[in-house]
């Protein structure tokens, strides 16, 4: 097991729950917008995790990636707002479909999963200066 | 010279394996699909100790297969599959990292006698 990839197994569990709070942040700042680039209402988007091994032979360690960031195809929330631009006809909004609250708590589980891989982090730091004193009075 | 190295040598190759099996269960406790994985260290640890009951010193290297398994745990899964719990699993580091430390430092004391032996 090589010594230093144990703390790239960390570093990649902070980078991709670090990606995945960034796309969470996206979901959360355009809970309200109707127009995009590729048009219509903002999609929500989600992040796929996958293992990303770092040795070959044993396979002790694997990390983690971001695999693919998803756009989740829901019908949008229609909003009776007539006075809104991008009302059509009958006076209704598309608004994308995006739960505040189920967004929240992936964030707070995003960021607890980058805590602990922080805390793993400290630990095997500790581990590896630990045994950089061996034998030393 | 001394088995008492020996199996502390044992003790930290497994311990640090561990670690790093427990890192990547923590770094993967959102992968869909995943299982949690262990080393069951332990038990061989402790399938050597009846062989040797009488004394800890007559303890002997002679298993050549100090190996130690990795295990995909089964369980209670999460909807995505996935059967990790992040809590323990720090809990499990944290003891882990423990014990390795206790390790470095009962090799630190260790060499420590011989030197003094040596220089008296």
């Amino acid at each position: 097991m090589d010594t230093f990839k144990l703390l790239r197994v960390s570093a990649s569990a902070m980078a991709a729950q670090r990606e995945r709070m960034n796309v969470i942040a996206s979901n959360m700042a355009n809970v309200n917008t109707t127009r995009t680039e590729e048009g219509g209402p903002y999609k929500r988007r989600d992040v796929i995790f996958s293992t990303m091994p770092l040795e070959d032979n044993p396979g002790v360690l694997e990390g983690v990636q971001v695999e693919e960031v998803v756009k989740e195809d829901k019908p949008p929330r229609m909003v009776y707002d007539p006075g809104h631009p991008d009302a059509d006809k009958d006076g209704f909004v598309a608004m994308p479909d995006i739960n505040v609250i189920e967004e929240m708590v992936n964030m707070m589980t995003a960021f607890r999963a980058y805590e602990s891989a922080v805390a793993t982090f400290n630990t095997s730091k500790a581990m590896f200066m630990k045994t950089l004193e061996l034998g030393k009075q | 010279m001394d088995n008492g190295f020996r199996i502390l040598e044992r003790l930290l190759r497994f311990t640090g394996m561990r670690h790093g099996i427990l890192a990547s269960n923590i770094a993967n406790a959102d992968t869909p699909g995943y299982k949690r994985r262990d080393v069951r260290f332990e038990t061989e640890l402790d399938n050597e100790l009846p062989l040797k009951a009488t004394n800890i010193a007559h303890i002997s290297g002679s298993n050549p297969s100090s190996m130690p398994v990795i295990v995909t745990e089964e369980g209670s899964e999460w909807l995505d599959k996935n059967n990790v719990e992040l809590d323990s699993e720090v809990a499990e580091m944290t003891e882990n990292a423990l014990l390795y430390q206790a390790g470095i430092n009962m090799l630190s004391t260790k060499i420590r006698m011989f030197r003094n032996a040596l220089r008296r």
